[in-house]
């Protein structure tokens, strides 16, 4: 039986409000402040076969995709006829999961009337998971914690407590550790329990139809979307800061019989440092660009992305092999959006941005205060976004990601620093007829002995570009004691070290004048 | 016996309700907001309202006074002229925010406007480290000369943010004062004072807000209530803050921010207050011409948060606003309501607002000019409105106009009109029904154990229908309450709210030291209650904990046991944590990991008595003929509903559904499986089956 627009409507809105649920009970009890600052996290429902129904509205661009991945791969190391009511299946595999070591994923399957119908499916970034402390210095995935495959943690609704034992063995937080993966545990009860309710109040066996409506819907309109554009193949490439040598990042862009094909040959080779980008996170930022532009005000769901074919050469640093470091794949895979904007600029120039001041910067501190106490600290920063047609750029905020700042007095507290000024840097948006968003500075003292300083930082080297003659934003800098730092490496800090860090401006849009 | 006065500011109507403990006087007025001077309409309204009831101004003892002036002036950005004072180095903090957006795909998002344009912040030599050592001494010079500069500029009012103001205010209180001395014709507003919380952009953006405000609400307040002296009025000004409670004139010209939703407070108390004492659990429904509101209302007190935000850039998305960092009657608002337009998504679904056609042109079937069809177009197609009867008859309804507009809907989905009618009640009756459900599952609620009581124009109409859906089985319907938040007001207790900034683990406090940082904040609120001549025999303080384990970003709220507490610090930290877990428990439905607990900030608050008063009951006298009969259409089908004009019910009548109750701004609708009663209080009960 079809489904009518009403009923269709009344299900997937329950099924999307039972995601957005179980992803506040994760805010609410995360240890993780990049689940519960930054959103770090995701909830998804998909259908029996692995395919994405909903998913939460606040998840941020990284997760497109990513989780009804995870779910096909569990559904093929554990074979589904296997599974029972109150099992729960993990992984942090960076290939089959969300790109690195650091987010846990997990697995539920949803019965109903005695067989599966659905899945649901989370993934949160713990607060550790041992190895090296998110440095790009990792050379392999075993520098960068502890691997779990795709395996059972709770049978019947029992914990496996000889994976816990071994997690909670290999990482520095434990209990926090631990919590989160209960947290989500709880999340997957939620969206279990409102299904269910949600089949049972509408008489549905199950929610094959809902799904093949929402699908078939979803990838008609993002078809008729594509199909309206001029076919033909766009292409745009660019540099970026790399290690000794930049990288290049190239695209082509087919537009074709209303799909689109995205392909990065010619981007630069795997490299041994923590820096490479797992293709299902280049996918995920490809989709997220893609509609963006195309559909943003659709709900993320299978049928969307169908029309979108990415491919990337093996080895490349948008598709590395196993077991490449990818600990800091966003260092990489947030050039993507900006790259595919590139290449649609002649196409959607009312839509298109210029590059922002991304990706994301982190400073990470660890050492021992004054008081004898160990401390290990993130810090974000952002920089400003690019211009469009007709905006111009807003000043240092998380994009493509979403993630808070720590606030100075949070910081202050929790580590010895001292943050003697944070304000918008002057001048660093790209000028242009729509200038690009400012940067900002953020100047901290260090008040401990030997404190090491780990980094994430991108266009200190090569500058966000404007568009159709609009200027490049500022340069990013980072400053120890008023001298550039080489942030590739691990620094030293010491009591009354001045760290100053200037992120980069967005690019402006349009000749200025 | 002393009467009282309510009166209640809104975007359109003044709503004036008198109170007399005896009956015999009590009385109700609404008249137009007179937006360019607001005084007038209410003194103009009370004048009449004193008349008509023929009480002179001296027998009125008190009036209280709710009002959406302030958070109007923040949407509309239409406050003072605010400057700006940070810590030097700092002036950004407003502008930088959080650094996120609010929505993700819209590639063309615009953040919300500081309230201080960059020239007006201003940055002066100070600083004190989170362990209270000073860095740098305030200069003084430095802020008489940058102030001077502001005022220069035109600034009005000046906010003052210092870093760590929250644990170590001397800094902030001295430039606070500095500023009073020198520039006596500007409001001053220290952060500290308002909200004593860790995070310097929440609590910036709360004292920038009230700074911003504080101006037209010194003058504004100071007027009314000295035209209300004027009157002959003998009894005090007290205003209803966003928590609910009530407060005196100078606290709330000292910090206006705590009115900013005293209105929707109001609304609130007046669901529960209007249901009775009797319904413990009320979940008050409202449902007017843009949007839905719900609330939690637990033994007359309306479930309160402690912060929300203001001035929202896109309606009904979080992030989008203005964080106020204050107590506020906990609201879920959605964009559902009367003037909510359906139309057909991107992929062929039938959606339902948040725009809305508003008032003007309003729905289709206003015969305004309204082109797109709305829900009260659809309540209309499926019999539940009396074209003739809208509005007491005043405004007659264009059947034609709703069905052409729906039935163009309808064309573009592929469905029968009859069947999209249907749809969007459905589609806007789920939206409601799905704000709630996450909002009573996330306080670990049960739906069933509340009574929905439905008010404003579509209350009545919808509220069957979102009960079914919740799993709610009794519905209070009170009888048309175009003045109840105005007297719902008057049953309120003064409250005062005080937090400070604890900050450090359970149990690196001693039993001695907590307890003072309690005791501190609660002689704070006495005082302010004090100067209202509150008794203080009648207040009862409440001390709650914002407490985490340690590592984890959010906190919640932990009621604390009543005082005394025992003095050994084992013993209070093993009833911290008993609390805790409890609280914990409560809401997550699980136990807390075996991690410390972190203690955030302390709150105290503190409430007087409550006045008692009852509302008079207003009854028909005889059912009067037999009910009319009018075709109307539920999930089932179409069928038979008899059809009741309110105000011949007498109390102790009873009917079965499917059936429709009539007044003038509303008509309850009752499906096949409800039956209603009137009740003495002149209430309806609907019981669905």
């Amino acid at each position: 039986m079809a489904l009518d627009p009403v009923t269709l409507e009344l299900v997937w809105t329950r099924l999307i409000s039972a995601v957005d649920e179980a992803a506040k009970a994760i805010v609410r009890t995360s240890f993780s402040t990049l689940s519960n600052e930054a959103n770090d996290f995701a909830c998804v429902l998909t259908d029996a076969a692995g395919h994405s129904l909903a998913q939460n509205t606040g998840s941020i661009p990284s997760f497109i995709g990513t989780l009804p991945a995870t779910v096909r791969a569990v559904c093929a190391a554990v074979p589904p006829e296997t599974m029972r009511p109150g099992d729960v299946y993990i992984t942090n595999n960076p290939w089959i999961g969300t790109g690195h070591l650091n987010d846990i994923s997990l697995v539920r399957p949803v019965f109903s009337g005695g067989r599966i119908v659905a899945f649901g499916a989370t993934t949160s970034h713990v607060p550790d998971i041992g190895g090296r402390i998110r440095s790009t210095e990792a050379r392999e995935l075993f520098e960068e914690g502890f691997h779990i495959p795709p395996m059972r943690l709770l049978r019947d609704g029992a914990a496996d407590a000889s994976l816990i034992t071994l997690l909670r063995t290999n990482v520095r937080t434990p209990d926090q550790t631990e919590g989160d993966v209960w947290a989500q545990v709880a999340a997957l009860a939620l969206i279990h329990d409102r299904v269910c309710q949600t089949l049972a109040d509408h008489r549905l066996a199950d929610l094959a139809a809902v799904a093949a409506e929402i699908f078939g819907r979803s990838e008609a309109e993002m078809r008729r979307r594509i199909a309206a554009l001029p076919e033909g193949c766009w292409r745009h490439a660019m540099q970026t800061d790399g290690l000794e040598e930049p990288f290049t990042f190239q695209v082509a862009v087919t537009l074709r019989g209303g799909g689109v094909a995205v392909d990065f040959a010619g981007t630069s080779p795997q490299q041994p440092r923590a820096l490479n980008c797992v293709l299902a996170y280049t996918t995920a930022m490809t989709a997220f660009a893609i509609k963006a532009l195309l559909l943003p005000e659709l709900p993320n769901n299978d049928g969307i992305f169908r029309a979108i074919t990415v491919t990337a050469p093996e080895g490349c640093i948008l598709n590395p092999r196993y077991p490449a470091a990818v600990g800091g794949r966003a260092a990489t895979g947030h050039y993507v959006p900006p790259l595919i904007f590139g290449a649609l600029a002649e196409v959607l120039p009312e839509k298109v941005r210029a590059a922002p001041g991304s990706p994301l910067w982190i400073m990470n501190l660890a050492g021992t205060d004054d008081r004898g106490r160990t401390f290990a600290n993130v810090l974000f920063f952002n920089g400003g976004t690019g211009a469009g047609a007709a905006q111009d750029g807003v000043d240092a905020v998380s994009w493509p990601s979403n993630i808070s700042a720590t606030p100075v007095e949070i910081a202050e507290r929790t580590a010895p620093v001292l943050v003697h000024r944070k304000a918008l840097r002057e001048g660093s948006g790209g000028a242009g007829r729509q200038a690009g968003g400012r940067g900002h500075e953020t100047v901290v003292e260090c008040e401990a002995a030997d404190v090491a300083a780990v980094f994430v930082t991108e266009r200190l080297r090569f500058a966000a570009p404007g568009l159709f003659g609009g200027e490049a934003g500022a340069l990013g800098e980072v400053l120890i004691d008023g001298t550039p730092t080489d942030t590739r490496r691990q620094q030293t800090l010491q009591r009354g070290s001045i760290v100053t860090i200037r992120t980069p401006g967005g690019g402006g849009y349009g000749r200025k004048g | 016996m002393a009467l009282s006065l309510g009166i209640d500011i809104g975007g359109t109507f003044t709503d004036l309700v008198l109170h007399d403990p005896d009956g015999l006087r009590s009385g109700t007025l609404k008249v137009l907001t007179t937006h360019a001077d607001p005084v007038l309409g209410i003194l103009d309204g009370t004048r009449r309202l004193l008349a008509d009831r023929g009480v002179p101004p001296a027998a009125v003892s008190r009036v209280v006074h709710a009002t959406t002036l302030f958070t109007n002036a923040l949407i509309e950005r239409k406050g003072a002229v605010t400057a700006l004072v940070t810590t030097a180095g700092f002036r950004d903090i407003l502008q930088i925010g959080r650094e996120r957006r609010y929505e993700l795909y819209d590639l063309q998002l615009v953040p919300p406007a500081p309230l201080v344009p960059r020239e007006l912040r201003l940055e002066v030599p100070e600083r004190v480290k989170a362990d209270g050592t000073v860095l740098q001494p305030l200069d003084a010079a430095a802020l008489e000369a940058q102030v001077a500069e502001a005022v220069a500029m035109g600034a009005q009012s000046v906010a003052v943010l210092f870093l760590h103001s929250d644990l170590h205010p001397a800094h902030e209180a001295a430039a606070a004062a500095l500023i009073k001395k020198r520039f006596p014709q500007v409001s001053v507003t220290a952060s500290h004072a308002i909200v004593r919380e860790v995070r310097e952009y929440e609590r910036g953006s709360t004292a920038s807000a009230n700074a911003y405000v504080a101006p037209l609400a010194e003058r504004y307040l100071a007027r009314l209530g000295a035209e209300l002296t004027g009157l002959g009025i003998a009894g005090p000004l007290v205003l209803m803050l966003s928590n609910g409670g009530l407060t005196h004139l100078q606290e709330a010209q000292r910090a206006p921010v705590q009115l900013l939703e005293s209105g929707p407070a109001a609304g609130g108390l007046a669901a529960a207050f209007l249901a009775g004492p009797e319904e413990a659990r009320v979940l008050a429904f409202d449902l007017g011409g843009t949007t839905a509101k719900l609330c939690v209302v637990e033994h007359g007190e309306p479930e309160v948060v402690f912060g929300f935000e203001a001035a929202r850039q896109a309606r009904f998305i979080e992030g989008s606003g203005l964080p106020i960092r204050i107590s506020t009657v906990d609201l879920i608002e959605i964009g559902a309501g009367g003037g909510s337009i359906a139309r057909r998504d991107a992929i062929g679904l039938l959606k339902v607002g948040p725009d809305s056609a508003g008032s003007e042109p309003g729905p289709a079937c206003y015969g305004r000019g309204g082109q797109a069809p709305t829900v009260t177009d659809a309540n209309l197609l499926l019999g539940y409105l009396d074209p003739a009867r809208f509005a007491g008859g005043e405004l007659p309804l264009d059947r034609a106009a709703a069905e052409a507009t729906v039935a163009r809907l309808a064309e573009a989905l592929g469905l029968a009109p009859q069947d999209v009618a249907w749809g969007i009640h459905d589609v806007a009756t789920e939206a409601m029904a799905g704000a709630a459900r996450t909002h009573l599952a996330e306080r670990g609620r049960d739906a069933a154990e509340f009574t929905l009581v439905c008010t404003g124009g579509g209350g009545p109409v919808h509220g069957c229908h979102l009960a079914r859906k919740l799993g709610i089985r009794r519905l209070i319907v009170p009888p048309e309450a175009g003045v109840a938040s105005a007297l719902g007001m008057l049953a309120a207790p003064p409250r005062v709210d005080r937090v400070a900034t604890l900050g450090r683990r359970l149990k690196e406090w001693s039993a001695a030291d907590l307890d003072a940082a309690f005791a501190a904040l609660e002689a704070e609120a006495r005082e302010v209650l004090a100067l209202g001549g509150w008794q203080d025999a009648a207040l009862a303080p409440e001390r709650l904990v914002d407490a985490r384990c340690v590592g984890q970003g959010a906190h919640m709220p932990v009621p604390l046991p009543p005082t005394p507490w025992p003095v050994a610090d084992a013993a209070l930290h093993g009833l911290v944590a008993e609390a805790f877990h409890r609280a914990y428990q409560a809401r997550y439905s699980r136990p807390p990991p075996a991690v410390p607990i972190d203690l955030v900030h302390a709150r105290v608050v503190l409430r007087g008595r409550r006045k008692a008063t009852a509302p008079t009951p207003r009854l028909g006298t005889a059912a009067g003929t037999g009910p009319e009969r009018r075709e109307v259409r539920f999930e089932a089908g179409t069928m038979t509903a008899s059809v009741f004009s309110r105000a011949a019910l007498p109390a102790g009548f009873t009917a079965a559904g499917p059936a429709l109750v009539q007044e003038a701004g509303s008509t309850l609708v009752v499906g096949p499986a409800g039956r209603f009663t009137v009740l003495d209080s002149g209430n309806i009960l609907v019981e669905l089956g």
